[in-house]
């Protein structure tokens, strides 16, 4: 009797397994009917076509023959054209105050709180080669009276000879510290409903330049279980930027940029990424003078780990100002810390930032302004998020700035 | 009388729960294939997890990483997951911006059969995947990982 009883619960699956092989077997099959339909729908005269002949012939085959299969379709694995995916968002804020900042997207002046629809994003990819693909971000921002403008995100042709040497030509985000490489335009990627104020767009009225045309090299270092990774980037930012109360908007006319970086990933922690990188241009401050020119250097350090559910995120920056023929050096440090952690569908989270910039800087809008953020992220499903968000800013010489807000990020 | 009875029914509800987890973790061990010409031998664990969240690129003959996974529900996509230490949903998340980033062109396909993850990896010579070991066949080249092969101890699947 034990003998049987054991050979049976080894021979026999469980009702739930049979349904579930079967539902498997279903599926399969039906995703190889699609695909014979396709190509004959695709291609009519497939049986005199040598080519079509070998491609299209093996996909009846059983998957459970022992002799190795023939070629089959590779629309079953590949994925060819061009590929979409859209991301957007509405939001609702409301502010302690009727005075709008930029920091606050879509604020109507006037009122404490407003309905927005922020950044709706598109992303295109296409595979030329092996190696080559294309990569394009088109943003359409919502401006004031629900206006929308198109900015060309990222258009990059990208090659990745090995994983030493991974090329991109185009508009890219720079490389400064980790948020700006890891989220773009789509809020739905990001466990918060707003960027930091230091990683906010420079459009957006960020400090720093975001966005760039130029060259950018990355690849891996050969360093063992260290896991290190470069970043090299030459370009030009030419980053024009809003003031935070929107009545100035400052062209920094920005020269040529240097960006380099270095990061570890060491294999003992999966998740762990320490680095930073260090950028340098020269931009005007067209508020001194004409043709005021000064050196802009961005030095980073970051640490993050993301895995197990786990989302901490610390980043911090000195900004460094050296005006040309006079001996102003502004000096502004800003950093911000960011930790979640998902419970089944809800992710809460607490972010702190700050940011010391120089009243007599190109920054004299933001100054100093640090305080905390917390709140709760709720994911539908695999495409639909929530996120409910309260800060708080304590600003120098100005009352402070209390916002909730409510975000509906999606993606498709 | 009444003692035996019941010392005998423990007994078959024991065995029997030997073999079912005995049948379980039969099922349960995945193994490491990727495509006959792939040089390759050994993987570490590290290699392994890089390879799977899309931080690899290339084998070290420069040929493309191609890789293949189960669908939702099956045990090799467990076993993924467990490998990257995420949740399904943070894996759909984490493709997501692998792509945005243009690190990924795409998320990896999910395959509904192995059936069909041998037919990729037989015709992609850069091909990768977890499949269970019963499901092995011809065509699939089975990789140690940290230097045993699924049967041996140490394997971690």
């Amino acid at each position: 009797m034990l003998v049987s009883s054991l050979s049976y619960a080894q021979n026999v699956p469980s009702e739930h397994e049979e349904i579930q092989q079967l539902v498997q077997q279903i599926n399969a099959l039906q995703e190889r009917v699609r695909v014979l339909e396709s190509l004959k729908s695709d291609n009519p005269t497939s049986s005199v076509d040598g080519t079509a002949q070998t491609v299209s012939s093996p996909t009846v085959q059983t998957a459970q023959t022992d002799a190795p299969p023939g070629p089959i379709p590779e629309a079953l694995h590949e994925l060819h054209g061009i590929q979409w995916r859209g991301y957007g968002e509405a939001d609702y804020k409301v502010l302690n105050q009727r005075t709008p900042e930029l920091g606050t997207n879509g604020f109507v002046p006037g009122s404490s709180g407003s309905f927005y629809t922020g950044d709706f994003d598109l992303l295109l990819t296409a595979r030329i080669s092996d190696k080559a693909s294309v990569l394009s971000e088109i943003d359409f921002g919502e401006r004031d009276a629900q206006k929308f403008e198109v900015d060309l995100g990222r258009i990059l042709l990208k090659y990745d000879y090995n994983d030493h040497l991974r090329m991109s030509f185009g508009r890219y985000q720079t490389g400064i510290g980790y948020y700006n490489t890891a989220f773009h335009h789509g809020s739905w990627l990001q466990t918060t409903a707003d960027r930091p104020l230091i990683m906010e767009f420079a459009d957006d009225g960020g400090l720093l330049p975001t966005q760039a045309v130029g060259l950018s090299l990355t690849g891996t270092i050969p360093s063992g279980k260290l896991g290190l990774n470069y970043i090299a980037e030459y370009g030009s930012s030419d980053t024009v930027r809003p003031e935070l109360n929107g009545n100035v908007v400052e062209d920094e006319n920005n020269g040529n940029h240097v960006n380099v970086g270095l990061f570890a990933r060491p294999d003992s922690i999966p998740g762990l990424q320490i680095g930073g990188s260090i950028y340098h241009d020269q931009i005007s401050d067209f508020a001194r003078g004409p043709s005021v020119r000064l050196g802009q250097t961005i030095v980073n350090g970051h640490i993050v780990y993301v895995r197990h559910g786990i989302e901490f995120l610390n980043e911090g920056f000195l900004i460094r100002h050296v005006y040309e023929q006079t001996s102003t050096v502004f000096n502004m440090p800003a950093f911000y810390s960011q930790i979640s952690k998902q419970f089944g569908r809800v992710r809460p989270f607490f972010r702190y930032q700050y940011i010391n910039a120089n009243p007599s800087s190109l920054f004299e809008d933001v100054n100093l302004r640090y305080g905390p953020s917390f709140g709760a992220r709720y994911d539908f499903n695999d495409f639909i998020a929530f996120k409910a968000q309260l800060d708080q800013s304590l600003r120098k010489g100005q009352p402070d700035l209390d916002a909730l807000h409510f975000q509906l990020a999606f993606t498709f | 009388m009444r003692t035996k009875l019941i010392v005998g029914w423990v007994a078959i509800f024991l065995a029997v729960l030997a073999g079912l987890s005995s049948a379980a973790a039969q099922t349960g061990r995945v193994a490491v294939v990727v495509n006959e010409k792939n040089p390759v031998n050994n993987l570490s664990s590290s290699d392994l997890r890089k390879l799977f969240a899309g931080e690899k690129h290339a084998w070290a003959g420069g040929v493309p990483v191609k890789i293949f996974v189960r669908a939702p529900g099956a045990n090799e996509r467990v076993v993924v997951l467990k490998l990257l230490g995420m949740s399904e949903t943070e894996y759909k998340r984490y493709w997501a911006g692998q792509v945005y980033r243009g690190d990924a062109q795409a998320e990896p396909v999910g395959l509904f059969s192995n059936g069909m993850q041998r037919e990729a990896v037989v015709l992609y010579p850069g091909a990768v995947a977890l499949v269970s070991v019963q499901d092995v066949k011809l065509g699939m080249k089975v990789v140690k990982v940290d230097g045993h092969l699924p049967a041996e101890a140490g394997y971690p699947f």
